[in-house]
């Protein structure tokens, strides 16, 4: 009985964005003694992180970035009735602001050093490619988690989408993964006649440079992944929807 | 002449911010002609290759590709962008 309620809070708190005890005791109908019993349990096994305090404490899965909110953002057919001010950067001088936050995860200077490069290059390239094209949201989604000894961050975009971008200077590219692959992979750019297209390569380079790293890009159907751990990354936007625009997420060891 | 790179900012990333720098540097920077335009990295925190292209292009326009010169550093960013910028000079023709 105890272990099919753990598996029952588990899955929800896996469905969501966080979830809050008293969230709990309203969908399982339990004793808020119970639920708090219960929660203490899967804290002491290492399967559930909290974070917050007070009433505003919620519970997440251990090791595992919450993705629920930008996947909802990122998928939404029609302009996303939630834009959070705190994660979206609506113009390019937004985002520029909000890179230092990487100083402040825990990352080694060395790290930060290229971590804020290779973050810096994938949200300016949101702003580089879809400036005048944004679908109905201007703007890149910059979120940072930490979570089991890793740091998870989201950039994301309702832009175009990379196919649209490089077959206008190649139209020999016909899909989104062979887009996706090109982007990272050969010295291309969308912006042509400006001569760009080092900066994806760049990122890959920094993230294949050490194993401690990964990333995966997905774009509408294409998805690709670089790194040791970019595995775990591609597992995470495997079920993201194949909407237009770009969803990138690096992940990158503390340890 | 040295230009330390510090007086943009710690992070210096994209290609706007890049060509804004460009231009100031140009327009403070008047070395004798057979003087070098040295790029100190010293106090910069992280430089993306986007960020270096637009000012190396720039101010090897301006002074010619041989007079300007980055200096050593150990800043892993500036390091990876230079291998990335310099095997693939999406500048030069």
């Amino acid at each position: 009985m105890k272990t099919s309620t753990r598996a029952r809070i588990l899955e929800i708190i896996r469905s969501q964005s966080g979830t809050r005890p008293a969230d709990l005791v309203k969908t399982l109908a339990l004793t808020p003694q119970a639920v708090h019993r219960h929660l203490r349990t899967l804290l002491a096994e290492g399967r559930l992180e909290r974070r917050g305090g007070g009433p505003k404490v919620r519970y997440f899965i251990a090791g595992k970035p919450q993705l629920e909110q930008v996947r909802a953002w990122y998928g939404a057919e029609s302009k996303p009735a939630e834009n959070p001010p705190d994660l979206i950067c609506e113009t390019r001088d937004a985002f520029a602001g909000r890179l230092p936050r990487l100083t402040l995860t825990g990352l080694g200077q060395d790290d930060q050093s290229l971590a804020i490069a290779a973050v810096g290059e994938i949200g300016n390239n949101s702003f580089d490619h879809n400036l005048g094209k944004w679908r109905d949201t201007p703007g890149c989604w910059y979120q940072i988690q930490s979570t089991g000894g890793r740091l998870w961050i989201c950039i994301a975009d309702r832009g175009q989408g990379i196919l649209k971008s490089l077959a206008r200077v190649d139209s020999t590219i016909r899909d989104d993964q062979t887009a996706l692959v090109t982007a990272f992979e050969k010295i291309l750019s969308g912006r042509a006649p400006e001569r760009r297209g080092n900066g994806l390569k760049y990122v890959r380079n920094i993230i294949t440079g050490k194993d401690r790293r990964g990333l995966a890009c997905r774009s509408g159907a294409g998805l690709v992944d670089y790194g040791k751990l970019g595995a775990e990354c591609k597992e995470e936007l495997a079920d993201f929807p194949k909407s237009e625009g770009t969803v990138t997420l690096i992940t990158w060891s503390l340890k | 002449m040295k230009i330390p790179l510090n007086k943009y900012g710690q992070i210096l990333t994209s290609r706007p911010a890049g060509r804004e720098a460009a231009l100031a540097m140009k327009a403070t920077v008047n070395p004798a002609d057979d003087e070098t335009v040295e790029l100190d990295f010293e106090g910069v925190l992280s430089i993306g290759p986007s960020w270096l292209d637009e000012v190396l292009s720039s101010l090897r326009a301006e002074f010619g590709r041989d007079r300007v010169i980055c200096l050593p550093t150990k800043n892993p960013s500036v390091i990876e962008s230079l291998r990335v910028v310099d095997a693939h000079p999406p500048h030069s023709e």
